[in-house]
């Protein structure tokens, strides 16, 4: 009996703690008790993202998500729900990516009641009104026209390589849409998607923090009222085949070139190489820390811009995170290097060098002293990538999404069994450097189209007397040979982007 | 991904709840218990344990930034300065201090705005001492050569010309180029061009810097999380009892009395909505001033997401993409300023008169007790749900300390907020919102795309 007794209380305080587990009705949920936290914290995932946009309606996805946490509900105008969460310093939202639309909350238990009601009537009771409609159309109509082709050059760059590697696909838009398509969008658009994608078959349930039992019985039994359906699957993008080096010149008056290079990989979190993968990527390019090598050899070094980081999982609004954040899992990744705005001048020396350094990761694999470092780096670095409740919420739903089990126990874990071989072996297998796209903002497009396609030198000049070495090396970045041919070079104008 | 604006003057969490009681033995809003100490030099040490998943925020205020630029053509060096603190000692040189760091798979960055430049580091609470002693000698014994300098003058330049796209980056250097004579917040943390342009050969100039800003008796440090107070202490007296005094304060100027509205005009290079600025002159962070808290919240009230003029030009006429309001916490009296994106140009005036229309109805109508009652509660509640990890504590007091250099401060503010009523609302609008205090700065789009 004892025995009994203890094995049912080992498997319920396992439960408590951290699970995942399919209701009766089939509504997934998602667990993450932190009694000691006075907070809880919800993360209702639904299974629809841009990848979902109906042809010629870009956008339609992440306008219905938004819909639902900045509009009203049946029960309150959105004024009247504004200024019900207003004491509460409280409020929710929602993250749309290709593959994830999550809406996110969280609460004090002790105002848990009225921000409950609120919280679930977004989700199951959106009023659609036409005026909420009109404005949140209109800022995202304004977010493409003008905030993302004109005041960030860095987000710019990234959105335009992600269409050129995703053209043709189901990934190869951005989440809020085309300018063209946001504005053919009608509420009934909306509400035909909220109907197809936001029901009790797509949703799975995320809660953390200090909840009790009932109140995770209480949303799963609500989110049973969800409209039924299970959406058709959207197949794996695939992407086309990239053959060279093929580079988009959006021209634009500036005084700084931002650019970002990439290309697919094959590689998932919780995939065999992944870990191996990560430790390469963080000795090449650890986002904003300056560990990253090519941050090392481009801004340290030479003072040429504010850092130079890559990546083998989207990492989105990179100048706004320090870490990764969750929810934007995706069944097709890319190698990503993201060179932050250099003058003109020296763009064409910048992507040389960048690429110039891939090479070498590819050709000469990384040392045993490098990857002892990066090894201990990460070992404690990872420490930081979940220490709220709601972070590691985010990460556990993303189990769910790849299939794994608790990948920040994982994660650990696998670092330590690494050998420099399998971190060797995972670079020549997943990465390369002579088929990938490139995207430059800049101006004086016509000449940096000539100069990438003549191979012409790029001397980089300096203020300062710089080490033998240091010069040694940048004769041969300067004469670094892209190869690009002519036809692989597209111009275009910023306000010729994201229209349709 | 979400337009850029609604994460620009956000108030809002939105991962925000209320902890509705502070334990009883703590006094004030801020929840935690913590030891301070004046060492002799005069550096200050705050240590805060707190539960923390192994984790230590270690924060170096320093009560320097923008504002103590005040020689002309140095604009700009607070910042320049920050970025020269990673290149190492003759002990920890640049490239050793950055292994250092990595070993402990430590977060290390820093930050720089008018009144502070914060270093903080995250790291497991292991590596505090391993932490600590490099930390200590690079704010004693910063070393870097003429080369190093110059290439970090590169690094700076590269952040001004991303900034450069940025419409509200052009709008706050016109703003305080315009409502500020010869007070430093004249010009924006990064500096003027010019100036930006000229670092490169101001080496000389840097080492000075150093020599009168980074001193103990300008310095607090602020230790957070997985720790035991005592010891922790032990460390910081033997690795920073040595550093020697010598802060110079500096000769920043008074501004003098605005003495009538100012207007100015941007033109942006590019797409973008009119962005229309409203700014008064107010008064400097004071947590113990009402005046200063009923000009703090008198900005929400007016057109924060509750207000009349938000649900008519936001929700129900849609004729903003937002309006909002900030008040500059500061050392020196800053603005109390209006921000708001038009969707028509042609729009331009009636907003403005919009608002004006607004701040005229707060200098004649007191503000419902509710009203009052509910941001008091907003921003007490917004302040309580940010505290989950020590990176989070150690953040959110840094900017109180660098004003201040008291923890105090944090319960002071709120506990004068307590006290503001519906007449201070309406004094501060009187006092302060009135034209001879005010800067218009309207941004519009260029012609050429």
């Amino acid at each position: 009996m004892s025995k009994i007794v203890i094995s049912l209380g080992a498997a319920i305080f396992c439960c408590l703690i951290l699970f995942a587990c399919q209701s009766p009705k089939g509504i997934k949920i998602v667990q993450l008790a932190v009694p000691s936290d006075p907070t809880i914290s919800f993360a209702i995932w639904f299974k629809v993202g841009s990848q979902n946009d109906p042809a010629g309606k870009a956008g339609l996805a992440a306008l219905t998500a938004s819909i639902l946490t900045e509009g009203s509900t049946l029960q309150n105008s959105y004024d009247q729900i504004i200024e019900k969460l207003y004491p509460m310093a409280a409020g929710y939202g929602s993250s749309v990516d290709k593959e994830m639309t999550v809406i996110n909350g969280r609460i004090h238990k002790d105002n848990l009641e009225k921000y409950y009601e609120l919280f679930t009537q977004a989700i199951l009771s959106p009023a659609f009104k036409p005026e909420d409609f009109d404005r949140l159309k209109s800022n995202t109509i304004n977010y493409l026209e003008k905030t993302l082709r004109y005041a960030n050059d860095e987000a710019f760059g990234k959105e335009v390589l992600y269409q050129a590697i995703f053209a043709n696909t189901p990934y190869g838009h951005p989440d809020d849409g085309l300018i063209e398509s946001v504005k053919s969008i009608t509420l009934e658009d909306v509400k035909n998607f909220y109907q197809t994608y936001f029901t009790k078959e797509n949703v799975v349930i995320g809660i953390g923090g200090g909840f009790d039992n009932s109140l995770v019985n209480r949303l799963e039994k609500e989110l049973t009222t969800l409209p039924p359906g299970t959406p058709a699957l959207v197949a794996k993008p695939t992407p086309q085949l990239i053959e060279g080096l093929e580079a988009i010149l959006v021209e634009k008056d500036t005084r700084s070139t931002a650019i970002s290079i990439g290309f697919p990989i094959d590689v998932w979190r919780g995939d065999d190489d992944f870990y191996a993968l990560w430790l390469a990527n963080s000795w090449f390019g650890e986002h904003r820390n300056s560990s990253s090598h090519l941050y090392q050899v481009i801004r340290e070094t030479r003072g040429m811009n504010y850092g130079d980081y890559s990546y083998i999982e989207h990492f989105p609004r990179g100048w706004a995170h320090q870490f990764p954040p969750p929810n934007v899992g995706r069944r097709q990744q890319i190698f990503e290097i993201w060179i932050r705005p250099v003058k003109n001048e020296e763009a064409h020396f910048a992507l040389r060098a960048a690429i110039r350094e891939l090479q070498k990761l590819i050709d000469n694999g990384m040392s045993q002293e490098d990857f002892e470092l990066t090894k201990k780096f990460l070992k404690k670095y990872y420490l930081h990538y979940a220490p709220t409740t709601s972070m590691r919420l985010g990460y556990r739903l993303d189990d769910a999404f790849y299939g794994i089990q608790d990948y920040l126990a994982t994660f650990p874990r696998m670092l330590e069994s690494l050998t420099l071989d399998d971190v060797n072996t995972a670079i020549k297998k997943h990465l390369q450097y002579k088929n990938m796209k490139i995207a430059m903002i800049t101006k004086g497009v016509e000449s940096l189209k000539k100069a990438l396609i003549n191979n012409t030198l790029s001397p980089k000049e300096y203020q300062v007397e710089k080490p033998a070495e240091v010069l040694a090396e940048d004769r041969e970045i300067e004469k670094y040979p892209l190869d690009i041919k002519a036809e692989n070079v597209r111009i275009v104008r910023a306000d010729e982007m994201f229209v349709k | 991904m979400k337009p850029f604006y609604l994460t620009f003057f956000m108030l809002i969490i939105f991962y925000g709840a209320i902890i509705a009681r502070t334990p009883e033995n703590v006094q004030g809003i801020f929840p935690y218990k913590y030891q301070e100490q004046i060492l002799e030099n005069g550096l200050k040490a705050i240590i805060i344990p707190m539960e923390s998943p192994g984790l230590v925020a270690y924060y170096s205020v320093v009560r320097t930034g923008s504002r103590d630029e005040y020689e002309p053509g140095h604009s700009g060096f607070a910042h320049f300065f920050e970025h020269m603190m990673f290149r190492g000692t003759k002990k920890y040189p640049g490239s050793v201090y950055d292994k250092l760091v990595t070993e402990m798979g430590a977060d290390a960055n820093a930050y720089t705005s008018d009144d502070i430049t914060c270093y903080h580091l995250n790291f497991a609470a292991e590596d505090l001492e391993k932490a600590m002693e490099p930390e200590s000698d690079r704010f004693q014994n910063l070393f870097y050569e003429e080369q190093a300098f110059k290439t970090e003058a590169g690094a700076v330049h590269g952040e001004y010309l991303k900034s450069l796209s940025s419409p509200y980056f052009l709008l706050s250097e016109k703003l305080m180029d315009t409502a500020f004579d010869i007070h430093t917040y004249k010009h924006t943390t990064i500096g003027f061009r010019q100036d930006i342009e000229a670092m490169p050969t101001m080496y000389d100039y840097s080492r000075s810097f150093f020599n009168r800003y980074y001193r103990p008796e300008n310095v607090v440090l602020l230790i957070v999380g997985d720790i035991d107070p005592t010891r922790t202490m032990e460390l910081v007296n033997k690795y920073y009892g040595n550093w020697q005094k010598g802060y110079v304060p500096p000769q920043v100027p008074v501004e003098p009395e605005q003495q009538g509205e100012r207007t100015a005009n941007v033109t942006y290079n590019g797409q973008t909505l009119p962005i229309l600025c409203v700014a008064y002159k107010s008064l400097a962070f004071d947590p113990q001033n009402k005046e200063m808290a009923a000009c703090y919240l008198l900005g929400d009230l007016a057109f924060g997401e509750t207000s009349e003029i938000y649900k008519k030009l936001v929700l129900n006429e849609q004729r903003v993409q937002f309006i909002s309001a900030d008040f500059s916490s500061a050392r020196d009296p800053q603005l109390l300023s209006i921000w708001t994106m038009i969707k028509q140009e042609d729009d331009i005036d009636n907003i403005k008169n919009e608002i004006f229309q607004t701040i005229s109805f707060f200098q004649q109508n007191r503000v419902e007790d509710q009203k009052l009652a509910d941001l008091k509660s907003r921003l007490k509640y917004g302040f309580l749900m940010r505290l989950e990890t020590p990176d989070d504590v150690a953040g959110r007091l840094a900017r109180y300390i660098a004003l201040t250099g008291d923890i105090k401060a944090v319960d002071q503010l709120y506990t004068t907020f307590d006290q503001v009523t519906p007449e201070d609302i309406l004094n501060a609008a009187n006092k302060f919102l009135v034209e001879q205090k005010r800067t218009v700065v309207v941004l519009k789009g260029g012609q050429n795309q």
